[in-house]
């Protein structure tokens, strides 16, 4: 089965119910913890690691574009696009493009974890800034 | 984009095709605004320079039927247009919605598609086409690296493409979206037509990823193509990645087949293409 870039609908189901739980709550209750893991697997806790660490910001810049910022597990920095899967981690490269299993790695989880809860910080960066982050040649 | 391509095929087609069929008036009656059969990217496969004319083709196509921005992203200088395009040569005014960009790397094509979302790229008007030649061209090395260089490139084309849609219909609503089309020729020749498995060509396997549909470019080697004497004759095969699919609740084997929409390519000895349906 060939993954997509895209997110599959049990996934996208999954995020509007913490979506709505956290809203009610201001936690994710078990039975979509165990979801969560049954979905992603091992990313999943990784992911809500991420999370916790308030590592997920959404950058902005004066034309509008967005993309989002995620702090790894060893500090490195990954950009992340909207509207689409990519993600510069090995896990990424290996896991998901080179040995298909599983559609996204844990950066990209905590991206829709942050969203879903409306715990994503936000940050403004110039336009040439911009430029340079989706183009992998910001320094790091 | 298949529109756009399509597009480019009934304006090609042979006379005496063009007689017996009907023609919509605009071929670009696919781009009504909301139309989700629109798709906005497609790869082109196969030859190199027959995908380049295309290209070219439907550069011009959308600069001068659509009145819409091009960027046109190309390793290799623009010497001439197609020689199809001497019959019917578009005026200067639509060339000149076309810009021509020459990145030398894979580093300067990614900083050029990065770019675009500023404000001398988005003025007076955004591009509504993103075309890039020849990917295989900034594509190179070892695989491993190759597969994740090819995700970011895509991931970048389509997040761009999706940019400029948004800003597209925030200046104007009825806007049709910003479309993408991208050529590749594979290295691997188990490639077949109709867009079937490219389980073997890692590259493509990414491409497929991000791309929604396929332009595949097919060699005919049919008597049919024997008996046509010095013109060439390709196939051509249009078709959907499955992008849009579940890809939980589906398993690629069991979708119904996107009925791949099929034309007949001959290309003369001077160059100048013709299309007719399959």
């Amino acid at each position: 089965m060939k993954m997509r870039s895209f997110l599959p609908a049990v996934a996208e189901q999954l995020f509007r119910d913490i979506q709505k739980a956290y809203q009610e709550t201001s936690q994710i209750p078990d039975d979509l913890l165990i979801a969560l893991k049954f979905v992603f697997g091992p990313c999943a806790l990784q992911a809500l690691d991420l999370v916790d660490q308030h590592s997920v910001t959404c950058l902005s810049s004066p034309s509008g574009r967005k993309a989002f910022q995620v702090i790894g597990g060893s500090g490195r920095l990954y950009t992340c696009f909207v509207s689409c899967h990519y993600c510069p981690c090995p896990a990424f490269a290996y896991t998901v493009l080179r040995r298909n299993e599983g559609p996204l790695c844990k950066h990209i989880l905590a991206v829709y974890l942050c969203q879903a809860m409306a715990v994503t910080q936000q940050e403004s960066v110039s336009d040439p800034q911009m430029s340079a982050l989706l183009s992998g040649t910001a320094p790091l | 984009m298949a529109d756009i391509l399509t597009s480019v095929f009934r304006t090609f087609m042979s006379q005496t095709d063009k007689d017996v069929t009907v023609v919509p008036h605009s071929a670009c009656s696919a781009l009504l605004p909301g139309d989700s059969s629109v798709s906005s990217s497609v790869l082109l496969l196969g030859d190199s320079s027959i995908s380049r004319s295309l290209l070219l083709l439907s550069a011009v196509m959308a600069a001068s039927e659509l009145g819409v921005r091009v960027v046109f992203f190309t390793q290799t200088q623009i010497q001439s247009l197609p020689v199809s395009l001497q019959k019917c040569v578009p005026s200067p005014e639509s060339l000149k919605k076309i810009k021509f960009s020459y990145p030398r790397t894979l580093g300067d094509l990614l900083q050029q598609v990065a770019g675009l979302h500023e404000s001398q790229n988005t003025s007076p008007t955004p591009p509504s086409l993103i075309i890039v030649d020849r990917l295989e061209g900034f594509l190179g090395g070892n695989h491993s690296e190759d597969q994740s260089s090819a995700a970011h490139l895509s991931a970048l084309l389509c997040d761009t493409s999706s940019f400029l849609t948004h800003i597209l219909k925030q200046r104007s609503p009825s806007s049709a979206p910003c479309r993408l089309i991208a050529s590749f020729r594979s290295d691997v020749d188990s490639e077949h037509a109709g867009g079937e498995s490219s389980a073997t060509d890692p590259i493509l396997d990414v491409l497929d990823r991000y791309f929604q549909m396929r332009c595949t470019l097919d060699r005919d080697r049919s008597y049919e193509a024997a008996a046509a004497g010095l013109k060439e004759l390709w196939n051509v095969y249009l078709s959907a990645t499955g992008i849009t699919e579940d890809a939980c609740t589906k398993e690629r084997e069991d979708r119904p087949a996107a009925a791949p929409k099929e034309w007949k390519l001959s290309i003369s000895p001077d160059g100048s293409m013709e299309f007719k349906m399959a």
